[in-house]
């Protein structure tokens, strides 16, 4: 068992996230951010990017989200679908008033384009890329792109405004470059895992760039706990020998997980860690517990973000940001942990500082009246037409900014104690918090985690 | 009713009493009523599952009596009855409250 320092590395969604970083990125491991934003917005997530690194010397990442660009299995109609829909939507037609189409958005576009052929030609055809759509010739070339993207995408955007221009050097290149990545989708397992290890392959061919290479194993669940289909992709991991990797098992979340798809996950580490490093790209508590196995670090956003779906579900509300309590590391609403206060034995201010969290934030939003602790939920009507209440921006960013203070005790507390402690840690919480009539069937997690780590 | 993500279906004030009560009505899930009206204490004195008479037979009363929420039976021809009676509970808070009652005096004054 070879243990790791453990990381957490915060990814950033869209720049309405900045302040979060700009704020924290210094207690954390990194940053990452998706090609597609940085297609969009290349101006402000370049300057973004230079900045923070001039600030926290922090290292960055580039998730070229090739993955985008495949088909996928949906389970709302069982049938693999290469619509390429999920990139797509609804548009103004220039020239026809009140003419809306659908169309691939700008920021896939223009990271198709840049990319080149395949990942250009699939968004001509309107069809999403199959494996027949790499040749050997053009595997090669593929990578080479989506590489050079990581690699020289922010210099590129410097050199092009003569302000910034003589800066360019100095930005510093990301702390890897990802393969080219598609989704392991379980009608096709065995050719997306075929392609998957081509890439990977032909990305490490390629000398000419010096930055670590890191692959991405992007599957569906049935990957994460069938041998038959996840062996394979370990040995050919093993004989790629990338310098990381990063597990990304779409839907995919620690804390409603089976017990033997958490045991999967850790028995996955155990087989990589020997050879390389081991990331989970989107993952919390669990997976910051792992590196009790060898699991290097773990990605996640700066509002949770800990669990990720391959193909985001579109028009659904802004969800709550709910409250984040660190003995059970998992959230909860603000009336759920309320209730919980009696049998706690929660009645003041300092109760709640000693038995659930006396961080920065939580003092000064409570400060001495405990009732203030709503401040978390605190809902409004954000227009006059609005049907439902939602919690305030305000009220967001205080869960935002307390959750990310916890995150960094949290991966402080993983390194600084045995895997024993940790265990017994999370049957105690278990213990304390089952009394509670709210709250004591939502914390079974802790044991199954606990189990899964033993 | 809203009480921050969730909807409080029926919520009543009596001015004399100054006495507020909840009521979550649900077709079949019990369980799930359950946990919103331990949620729902925190906002009113007395607290209610109420559910049709079929469902209502499968619910375990001893659970709701423990934590003080009553229960009421609908029969098919639409006879309300009071199986068990919620009970005064300590998990009321004031804000909480007063600011439900004001929504409610706010919006049936419109």
């Amino acid at each position: 068992m070879s243990e790791a320092k453990p990381q957490v590395i915060l990814r950033m969604g869209s720049h309405s996230e900045k302040e979060y970083i700009q704020k924290t990125l210094k207690f954390f491991d990194g940053v990452m951010v998706g090609a597609n934003l940085l297609q969009i917005s290349p101006g402000a997530t370049a300057s973004l990017l230079f900045k923070l690194h001039g600030e926290t010397r922090r290292p960055y990442y580039i998730d070229p989200m090739t993955y985008a660009f495949g088909s996928y299995f949906d389970p709302e109609v069982s049938q693999v679908r290469d619509d390429l829909d999920w990139i797509k939507s609804l548009q103004k037609v220039p020239g026809r008033k009140g003419v809306r189409e659908k169309r691939f958005k700008g920021s896939y576009r223009k990271l198709a384009d840049e990319f080149g052929p395949p990942f250009s030609t699939c968004l001509d055809r309107g069809v999403a890329i199959n494996q027949r759509d790499f040749s050997d010739d053009l595997i090669y070339s593929a990578c080479e792109s989506v590489l050079s993207f990581q690699a020289e995408r922010l210099r590129e955007v410097f050199r092009e405004d003569p302000q910034t221009e003589s800066f360019a050097d100095a930005l510093p290149r990301p702390a890897a470059l990802f393969a080219p990545y598609f989704y392991i989708e379980p009608n096709r397992s065995q050719e997306w895992i075929t392609l998957n290890n081509r890439l990977a392959r032909a990305a490490m061919k390629q000398a000419r760039f010096e930055t670590p290479i890191h692959v991405v194993v992007c599957a569906h669940l049935e990957v994460l706990t069938n041998r038959k289909l996840a062996s394979p992709v370990i040995e050919n991991l093993q004989a790629c020998k990338p310098d990381g990797v990063w597990l990304w098992f779409s839907r995919l979340d620690e804390r409603f997980q089976e017990p033997d798809e958490l045991l999967a996950l850790r028995w996955w580490v155990e087989q990589l860690a020997s050879s390389t490093r081991v990331f989970n790209m989107h993952g919390g508590f669990y997976s910051l517990a792992l590196s009790k196995y060898g699991m290097v670090g773990t990605a996640h956003g700066v509002g949770y973000g800990e669990q990720k779906d391959v193909i985001p579900v579109i028009g659904q509300s802004t969800p709550t940001v709910q409250y984040y309590v660190r003995a059970l590391h998992a959230k909860y609403s603000v009336a759920q942990i309320q209730r919980s206060f009696s049998r706690l034995g929660i009645k003041t201010a300092s109760d709640f500082y000693g038995k659930i969290c006396d961080c920065p934030i939580c003092k000064g939003v409570i400060g001495n009246d405990l009732d203030q602790f709503s401040q978390f939920g605190e809902i409004h009507y954000s227009t006059p037409k609005s049907k439902r209440a939602a919690q305030t921006p305000a009220a967001a960013k205080r869960c935002r900014y307390h959750f990310l203070l916890k995150r960094i005790e949290e991966r402080d507390y993983v390194g600084a104690s045995t895997l024993d402690t940790i265990l017994n840690d999370l049957k105690s919480s278990a213990a304390t918090w089952a009394p509670t009539a709210m709250l004591g069937t939502s914390i079974e997690h802790l044991l199954v985690w606990a189990n899964a780590l033993s | 009713m809203p009480f921050y993500e969730y909807r409080i279906d029926l919520y009543g004030f009596c001015d004399n009493r100054d006495s507020t009560v909840a009521i979550e009505l649900k077709l079949k899930n019990w369980r799930r009523a359950f946990v919103q009206a331990l949620l729902y204490q925190l906002c009113a004195d007395l607290v209610y599952i109420a559910m049709p008479k079929r469902a209502a037979l499968k619910v375990d009363q001893s659970l709701l009596a423990c934590e003080g929420i009553g229960l009421l039976s609908i029969s098919d021809s639409g006879v309300c009855s009071c199986v068990l009676s919620a009970r005064v509970h300590g998990q009321v808070r004031q804000p909480y409250k007063l600011s439900q009652i004001n929504y409610l005096k706010g919006t049936t004054c419109e």
